[in-house]
């Protein structure tokens, strides 16, 4: 059965390996291939976050009643990720590997730590307190990714 | 499972894991000296009181120390609830800590009752107080995740061994023969090695090989059962160990412990497979430390099995001492070292990120620099080179002992001496990017 947990989870490692990939083209200094295969894995995570932030969090605060905690975290998180990925975009521009490579590994562990909270906390708690609307909050996740392909 | 007190705050500062990290390599070097201070005859027997004095070095020193302030750290990540009051109970168990291995040690090294008893004591108290908090948060989350249920098993394998080794070392101070102690002292080391150390690489394992290079999780089946079934296995070796006669049930027993090499040896394989499936193939510090570390184990369950066929091998008295040090510097040395080149220079990052968020206006002033500037790639390489070949060294000393023993201190020594430089070089780092960005900050806004 199709939960938020195996939904969103897919995508993280739908976005690892188009992260593996833009790293592995830079890696090999094939700076076209890279060039791509960053917008491709940019775009899927920028997908990734705006369902989160439009769709699934604010179910989460309305049931909670209140924005801080877990969501506002996940939140702020986005934000530095983002930054890492204009940085990093700036590093394709200037074909500057070294500088490239060091922010994939700072954003790799970022993004790990901040997929696991989500998969092990945030997922499951959102399955348990969403239940009843479960199915039509899933098909708003779906449509928000297809409207935009 | 609170999900309420999932916040910002449950990262705790800096200092409360870092006070271990850079402690550690320094009871590294200790050990090094005291190897070179020993000479070729220090491998001759188990029972010398400086194998005793270097392996509790190594044990508690640096192993539980980078696992204290590793714990500290990530625990309320995993488990979603912060530690209480991190700084003072990072103080007080960090004192306790490095005074309790200090003195245990000295203590062993100079024969000082005095000396050990007080370690006993301060050991007691730091392993009581880090139990408690691990215990409390690990019977609170309703998570069963199999990180967590291995981190239970590896909780309950460190109260026996504590308790084990604080009657082993109240029994040392009332001048018992060490040899004669040696049924406690082989239950004492199993579960400190195999079940506190080695659960708990399992249960970090299945977090992070697949998070750090991009693999497949490890396969259900070997999450679900791995750890409870080794837990299972020393409990009915240690069982058949006390209570029976060894003659009678030799079998038994080498058949118990095989089946435990062959369990930690399923997981070696598993973890090297699995290795080679990643997605991500830049070289990378922390993965050739791994492949080390599973190498060594699975070294040492081949050293295990062939003490099994050949008795020639295993009556000789060094051979338990060459499994333990396969197991230690081949197995758990490297797999934390690994570590601690992806935590250090992470949170050193996280730490500048937050601290940005913090004080300054969204434009970014200062640029932090990223994990890689943190710790060079080029530095952690070179350490990595020593490291591995001051084992391969120990190996050879440790089959042939020689006078090869000065060359494999000297190395050793020169290996915790680059992992201290990569280390507090970071921390400098740290502090001076981070004075700078208190300096934007007043600058922004003068007032405050
Ligand atoms: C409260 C902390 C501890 C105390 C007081 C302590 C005490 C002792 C003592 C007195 C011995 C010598 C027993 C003998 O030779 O008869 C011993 C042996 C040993 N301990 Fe501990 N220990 C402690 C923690 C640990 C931990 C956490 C580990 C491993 C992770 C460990 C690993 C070992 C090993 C491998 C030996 C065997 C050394 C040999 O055979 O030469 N100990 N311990």
């Amino acid at each position: 059965m199709e939960t938020i947990t195996t939904l969103l989870s897919q995508q993280h490692h739908d976005c690892d390996k188009l992260f593996a990939q833009a790293e592995e083209s830079v890696a090999t200094t094939q700076w076209e291939c890279a060039s791509v295969d960053f917008d491709r894995f940019r775009a899927a995570m920028e997908q990734h976050f705006i369902r989160e932030e439009q769709i699934l969090f604010p179910q989460v605060e309305n049931h909670m009643g209140h924005t801080e905690g877990p969501t506002a975290v996940m939140r702020m998180e986005h934000q530095q990720m983002r930054q890492i990925f204009t940085e990093m975009a700036a590093c394709i521009a200037h074909l500057d590997q070294e500088q490239y490579l060091g922010l994939a590994e700072t954003l790799l562990i970022l993004m790990q730590q901040h997929n696991a909270k989500e998969e092990q906390i945030l997922y499951p708690m959102s399955d348990n307190l969403l239940n009843h609307q479960l199915p039509s909050l899933l098909e708003q996740l779906h449509q928000l990714g297809n409207n935009k392909a | 499972m609170n999900i309420t007190q999932l916040t910002l705050e449950q990262t705790p500062p800096l200092s409360v894991p870092f006070r271990f990290f850079l402690t550690a390599p320094l009871f590294g070097i200790l050990a090094a000296l005291l190897l070179l201070g020993s000479g070729p005859t220090i491998f001759s027997s188990r029972w010398s009181l400086e194998v005793i004095t270097l392996t509790h070095l190594l044990t508690l020193g640096f192993i539980s120390m980078v696992i204290f302030g590793a714990f500290l750290q990530f625990l309320p990540v995993l488990v979603g609830s912060p530690v209480p009051y991190p700084r003072l109970v990072s103080t007080l168990l960090h004192l306790l800590l490095t005074i309790g291995s200090l003195s245990l040690t000295s203590g062993f090294m100079m024969t000082q009752v005095v000396l050990i008893e007080m370690a006993l004591v301060l050991l007691g108290l730091s392993f009581i107080g880090f139990m408690s908090i691990i215990g409390y948060s690990l019977i609170r989350t309703k998570s069963n995740a199999a990180t967590v249920t291995a981190m239970r098993l590896a909780w309950l394998a460190l109260a026996i061994t504590v308790v084990l080794g604080l009657i082993l070392g109240t029994g040392f101070g009332y001048g018992y023969n060490l040899s004669s102690l040696a049924k406690l002292t082989n239950l004492h080391l199993g579960w400190g090695l195999l079940g506190w150390v080695g659960l708990l690489i399992i249960g970090v394992a299945y977090q992070v090989v697949p998070m750090f290079q991009i693999t497949p999780p490890y396969p259900a089946m070997v999450k679900r059962w791995l750890t409870p079934l080794i837990f299972l296995t020393l409990l009915t070796w240690s069982g058949f160990y006390w209570l029976f006669n060894l003659n009678n049930f030799s079998w038994i027993l080498f058949g118990l412990m095989d089946l435990i090499g062959i369990e930690f040896s399923l997981f070696a394989l598993v973890t090297l497979q699995l290795q080679s499936w990643r997605l991500r193939k830049l070289p990378d510090v922390t993965l050739d430390y791994w492949r080390i570390g599973m190498i060594g184990l699975l070294l040492s369950f081949i050293l295990g099995l062939a003490g099994l066929i050949w008795s020639d091998l295993s009556d000789t008295p060094i051979y338990q001492l060459q499994l333990g040090i396969l197991f230690i510097a081949g197995f758990i040395l490297p797999v934390i070292q690994g570590m601690l080149y992806k935590i250090v220079p992470f949170l050193i990052w996280l730490h500048w990120q937050n601290q940005q968020l913090n004080i300054l206006t969204p434009v970014r002033l200062v640029k932090i620099p990223h994990m890689k500037q943190i710790i060079p790639d080029r530095w952690a390489r070179y350490q990595l080179w020593v490291y591995f070949i001051s084992l391969i060294l120990l190996i050879i000393v440790a089959l042939y002992p020689s006078k090869l023993i000065y060359g494999v201190s000297m190395s050793f020594m020169l290996a915790f001496a680059l992992l201290t430089y990569n280390l507090y070089r970071s921390l400098w780092l740290y502090w001076s990017v981070s004075q700078q960005l208190i300096a934007k900050s007043m600058m922004e806004n003068p007032i405050s």
